[in-house]
């Protein structure tokens, strides 16, 4: 049966060239859902990259504590009841669980907004860390300039700062930070330091990390989010699993607390994998919206096929009888026929494709995501067209297999 | 009865049209040995048409048996019909049938691909056939780049590739002026030479001449049938 594969490719091929307008519209449907899940699906990787990327970015066996980890927004300063209930963390929750065996470090870190300025120029709002000495360590990049914290700074909070370097760059120009003075709010931060953040984290614009200073200098001076925004970044030992440091930070932060057998956990842990399942959750969503739109379109392509096929198989007749005459069978019939359609449709899937890659490029340039489509989804568009040129061909396949001989060698 | 390609007896055909039914073939009886060379005439909408479908196998009969090649084949599948066709049936029609896109040595090698042969046989065999209705320099042309009397050599050849045990003609220079009919004829003529068995339907005594029996039908009954001296062109 495989043998007649090649000439139904060849007439598919040929009647899309004969037949070019007819044929573009029929295949429409087609490209545009292959391109629309193409699309979408280089969007939502590129999101859960990025997601990934910025997780990734610190070592693998990190991973955080918070007072509530949840897909579900709420106001901060009024949260919900089983929010309440749970103690907002603290650097003794982060002493107990950093003396578990298992676990190398732990702290109390905490994200506020805030713009950096130096003289006359200033940043837009922009995300600040809290942390200790071992920020990079934990969250990647470089130093380009300076040092890091010192323990006693940390200890103390010191109004000290390491900036980002494109902050940096765009408040300083050409003048070296270092030594240098910023204000951010009210207070004056010295700058000992640049930081060059890793090359893939996630950059959503007006989202990056401007700058970081000592955890207890942002706690004293900014308000930020107990809930969402203050959390223990946890370093296990990499020997083992990251879930296993996990259970042993649970049961130290547990013990603490006092927490009898039984009764839940007041604080939530948050794995890099457990980030990711979340953003796929999200995005999953999303997805499911789109290829419900793109099932519109594939339906639609799939009934003008359906439809040019029809017109095919009528104006072959008397070619459908020489077939049968010749010694076509039914089957042979009906394969050629549905190979000339799954070729239309895959001809439409390839060229959706590419669309989905155009687009993926431009969303590059344009979001400042890297939105490349994923194999998955080229695989998954080659198998979908193909699989809708074989359901919607079926039909005027299955006519021209039954038709009478007899009668289609007499057809005009 | 090894001699014996086709075999049919009592053969009836009829169709129903609305209330009215029509009677095409009533009852027909006819041994067709091998090698022969059979000239089928008649009025227009005798039977011959009717005739010939069924005896390719491409229609089957309302009632009657029909032994093709020693085997009973009237009451068969869609399928073993289509087998059959492909094996033991080489067709030519009045408007040849080509495929328009196909050239003439894939035209002719369609039977071979559904008969299942591949690759260089399949082209060998295919050339070969053309060859032998003296188109051997013709194989890459498409049926528009052909005259008439050469595309229906090329329907010919196709009928001839799989070997068949009979090669049945319905009008098969019908479509031809008498200068290509002659070329199609002389090409029968030697097919016949060479031991093909050969059954064609004609309105015309020329073309009929070239028999050497000649079955006339009348309202769907044989009304005589006829041996002959044949005449042949040089
Ligand atoms: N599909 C059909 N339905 C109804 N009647 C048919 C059908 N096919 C043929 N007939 C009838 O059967 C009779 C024989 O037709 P057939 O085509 O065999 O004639 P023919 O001898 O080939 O005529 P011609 O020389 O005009 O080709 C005619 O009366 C015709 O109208
Ligand atoms: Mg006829």
């Amino acid at each position: 049966m495989l043998r007649n594969i090649d000439e139904g490719v060849l007439i598919a091929l040929e009647s899309l060239r004969v037949n070019k307008l007819r044929s573009t519209l029929t295949i429409l449907g087609v490209v545009i859902g292959v391109a629309t899940v193409m699309t979408m699906a280089s969007i939502v990787e590129g999101i859960r990259t990025q997601v990934f990327n910025a997780v990734n970015a610190a070592v693998p066996n990190v991973f955080y504590v918070m007072r509530w980890f949840g897909a579900t927004p709420f106001d901060p300063s009024n949260p919900p009841y089983e929010v309440r209930i749970r103690p907002v963390l603290t650097e003794n929750d982060a002493a107990a669980i950093a003396r578990a065996p298992l676990v190398r470090h732990a702290a109390l870190w905490c994200r506020f907004s805030s713009r950096i300025e130096f003289e006359d120029s200033r940043t837009q709002i922009t995300e600040v860390w809290g942390s200790d000495e071992r920020f990079i360590e934990l969250q990647g990049g470089t130093l380009l300039a300076g040092r890091l914290f010192a323990p006693s700074e940390v200890r103390t909070g010191a109004p000290v700062t390491i900036l980002a370097s494109d902050v940096a760059r765009s408040i300083f120009g050409r003048l070296d930070p270092v030594g240098r003075y910023v204000r951010m709010g009210n207070r004056a931060l010295q700058v000992i330091g640049i930081w060059h953040p890793p090359d893939n984290a996630f950059r959503q614009p007006g989202a990056t990390t401007g700058a970081f200073v000592p955890y207890r200098m942002a706690k004293g001076s900014f308000r930020f989010d107990e809930t969402r925004e203050l959390f223990v970044v946890v370093l296990g030992d990499l020997s083992v699993s990251v879930g296993d440091v996990r259970d042993q930070a649970t049961v130290a932060l547990r013990r603490f607390r006092g927490l009898r057998p039984g009764l839940p956990n007041t604080f939530d842990t948050i794995t890099q994998d457990q980030m990711l399942q979340m953003v796929d959750r999200l995005t999953g969503a999303f997805f499911l919206v789109m290829i419900a739109l793109s099932g519109v379109s594939l339906l639609v392509g799939g009934i003008g096929v359906m439809a040019i096929m029809m017109v095919s198989v009528t104006s072959r007749t008397r070619e459908i009888g020489t077939r049968k005459a010749l010694g076509a069978t039914r089957q042979e019939s009906l394969w050629q026929f549905l190979v000339e359609a799954a070729t239309l449709t895959l001809v439409g899937g390839s060229i959706g494709i590419l669309v989905g890659l155009g687009m993926g490029e431009v969303m590059k340039a344009g979001l400042a995501i890297d939105a490349r489509p994923p194999l998955w989804s080229a695989a998954a568009a080659v198998v979908v067209s193909i699989a809708i040129g074989l359901g919607f061909g079926l039909y005027p396949a299955n006519r021209a297999a039954r038709m009478d001989p007899v009668e289609a060698l007499r057809h005009e | 009865m090894s001699d014996l390609v086709i075999h049919v007896v009592d053969l009836v055909r009829e169709y129903q049209m609305g209330a009215e039914r029509i009677q095409a073939l009533r009852g027909v009886s006819l041994e067709i040995r091998r090698n022969e060379y059979v000239a089928i005439m008649g009025p227009s909408g005798s039977g011959k048409s009717t005739m010939m479908n069924v005896l390719g196998c491409l229609d089957t009969p309302t009632s009657g048996e029909y032994w093709l090649a020693g085997q009973e084949v009237s009451r068969l599948s869609d399928d073993a019909l289509a087998r059959i066709r492909n094996r033991e049936i080489g067709f030519v029609f009045q408007t040849f049938n080509l495929l328009p896109r196909a050239t003439a040595l894939q035209n002719v090698e369609l039977p071979l691909v559904y008969g299942g042969v591949g690759g260089r046989d399949r082209r060998d065999r295919a050339r070969r056939a053309l060859e032998r209705v003296g188109l051997g320099n013709r194989m890459d042309h498409r049926p528009n780049e052909l005259s008439g009397g050469q595309r229906q050599r090329v329907a010919i050849a196709r009928a001839l590739v799989n070997e068949p045990a009979i090669l049945l003609a319905d009008e098969p220079t019908g479509n031809l002026d008498s200068t290509t009919s002659a070329d199609v004829m002389r090409v029968f003529d030697r097919l016949q030479t060479q031991g093909q068995t050969i059954v064609l339907v004609t309105h015309e005594a020329e073309i009929a001449a070239h028999a050497d029996r000649v079955v006339t039908l009348r309202d769907g009954r044989i009304a005589s049938d006829l041996r002959q001296d044949r005449t042949r062109a040089a």
